[in-house]
């Protein structure tokens, strides 16, 4: 198999509730920082280790708030590990939020143009597949790719984000539960282009609270509770660990 | 994105360079004690990633005036005006006074005052939009893998553009007085780049601290109005320096003033045209190891600061 793709070792990153109220500077005359110092730790993820082989594709369980989204930030770079390490070996297409990052003051044709810049396409790259990736996006995006993102649906974004994503050759692929606003419409077309890109031999992570969607489109799972990663198996074994949470 | 700006996004100065690396296809990130050891790396990050500053620069300046009428010409409009107004107190109103210590610059007054207004634009509005840079594009920063430098230093950068395109101005009324024999233009007009380039170090030092402690602590955002305000004063902008070190202050305020590097970075400006005020040996160095000492404070807070940055965002 040779390297892995994304490597974590001890992974663990460590939060910390109302820091903010902490710094106040009430907080620091009146109580000195000595009011419980640990009040408000917690780590939302830790000790996880595991490995993932290119061309895997990984789907990633667990209840709501056990760090399924943090494992993902961490992956794509924007979240820096407390402890252990996180290795990636190759460049991230992220769609992590809906929005993939747009910024609302732009329009449509704006956003695409920054977004698919800053992931490192080239200009004439995206005038080429300009007019593909608004079509992929459906036809209400396409009425409204010249006004402002901050008048589009969510759903409207989420087309346009998957849109400009699905055009990165990135060879990692993370997806935060990008199935859940789009329409049936929208749902077949990315279903389409995620097939597409598991075929053409890209590692994908996949976090999704749909069985259907984790059955379908990923061989291996990972199971968290509490911050640990708990089971790493096939996909049938980590849901079924879920569901024996769930429905004990 | 389709021009729709017009002539500042094209002065944004980095573009001439190839696009050598749009990203760097193998990112290894590493461990939180190897970070510590890597300072230079954040250097080398932002260097890599100058196209994605460009990008972000024309973005904010896109963002900036597609709502207003007038666009850029504000960029040019409002230290027009404040030089104006300021030319109406202390240039007609205390006259006399002002032309006791202005010196060679007595008959160019206006000129004066615009060198250094054009070049205080660029400070403060760089100071504040650099201190909500992490902030306001949370958004962004959460989503996608870029160096964060490149967001402070990105507003520093759009805010140089906006100095770049009042330049022409500058020299359109330094060519009146240079015409009227009023100042003699020669070799000091290579204060300019001297007085960019260590205007430039202060800058980013300072947006690099304040962008990432601002996540923490919104208080800086209000501070900074407050701090800007009292910096426009406490720096020779539009009186000359003599008018301070002739003054009856005690010595240890005017020793306390200089330590201000942009002192000597307003003395560089005024010098473009007026070589006699180009800043003596200890006020240049206090002002080049101020800005560089910035710089260091500043790009080792940022490091430091950035893992609970992003927690925070």
């Amino acid at each position: 198999m040779g390297e892995p793709m994304i490597e974590a070792e001890n992974l663990g990153i460590q939060f910390v509730r109302n820091r903010r109220r902490n710094l106040r500077l009430r907080e620091m005359i009146i109580h000195r920082g000595g009011r419980q110092p640990d009040a408000g730790v917690f780590w939302p993820l830790r000790n996880v280790s595991f490995a993932v082989a290119p061309g895997d594709t990984v789907g990633v369980i667990g209840r709501n708030g056990t760090g399924k989204s943090t494992l993902l930030r961490l992956i794509a770079g924007v979240l820096i590990p407390d402890e252990g390490r996180i290795r990636v070996r190759g460049a991230v297409a992220p769609l992590l939020e809906l929005s993939a990052g747009f910024s609302n003051d732009l329009t449509g044709r704006e956003n695409v143009h920054l977004v698919g810049s800053l992931h490192g396409l080239s200009p004439g790259f995206l005038r080429r597949r300009f007019d593909e990736i608004v079509a992929f996006a459906g036809e209400q995006v396409a009425n409204a790719i010249d006004t402002p993102v901050r008048h589009y649906s969510s759903g409207m974004k989420v087309r346009l984000g998957f849109a400009v994503i699905a055009q990165l050759p990135h060879p990692i692929l993370l997806m935060d539960e990008v199935t859940a606003v789009g329409d049936a419409d929208f749902r077949k077309k990315c279903y389409d282009t995620i097939d597409r890109l598991i075929a053409e031999g890209r590692t994908v992570m996949l976090v999704s609270h749909n069985e259907n969607d984790l059955t379908r489109f990923c061989s291996r799972g990972l199971y968290f509770d509490g911050g640990r990663l708990r089971v790493d198996g096939t996909i049938r074994e980590a849901l079924d660990a879920y569901h024996n949470v769930v429905r004990p | 994105m389709a021009g729709s700006v017009g002539i500042l996004p094209m002065l944004v100065a980095f573009g001439s360079f190839p696009r050598l690396v749009a990203y760097v296809p193998l990112r290894l990130r590493v461990l939180p004690d190897e970070r510590e050891a890597t300072v230079t790396s954040g250097v080398v990050a932002v260097w890599s990633h100058r196209t994605t500053l460009r990008l972000l620069v024309r973005r904010d300046l896109t963002v900036k005036y597609q709502q207003s009428v007038l666009g850029y010409l504000w960029s040019l409009i409002e230290p027009l005006g404040l030089g104006a107004i300021y030319f109406f107190v202390f240039g007609l109103l205390y006259r006399s006074a002002t032309h006791r210590h202005l010196g060679e610059a007595a008959e160019s007054y206006p000129l004066f005052l615009i060198t250094g207004i054009f070049a205080w634009m660029w400070t403060s509005s760089a100071i504040s939009e650099a201190t909500n840079a992490l902030t306001g594009q949370a958004r962004l920063i959460t989503t996608m893998n870029l160096p964060r430098e490149l967001f402070p230093i990105g507003r520093v950068a759009g805010r140089f553009a906006e100095y770049v395109a009042g330049l022409p101005i500058l020299a359109a009324v330094a060519a009146v007085y240079a015409a009227l024999g009023r100042i003699d233009l020669g070799p000091s007009l290579l204060a300019l780049p001297l007085a960019v380039l260590v205007q430039t170090i202060l800058l980013v030092g300072i947006a690099l601290l304040l962008s990432s402690l601002n996540v923490l602590m919104r208080d800086i955002e209000r501070l900074m109005r407050l701090v800007t305000r009292v910096l426009f004063y406490a720096t020779p902008i539009i009186y000359p320096l003599a008018l301070v070190r002739d003054s009856g202050l005690p010595g240890w305020v005017k020793i306390a003033y200089e330590v201000n590097p942009l002192v000597g970075i307003f003395q560089l400006h005024h010098s473009i045209w007026y070589p006699a005020e180009f800043p003596d040996a200890r006020l240049l160095c206090l002002s080049v190891g101020g800005s560089l000492v910035t710089l260091l404070v500043g790009a080792a807070v940022f490091r430091r600061l950035e893992p609970a940055v992003l927690k925070e965002l």
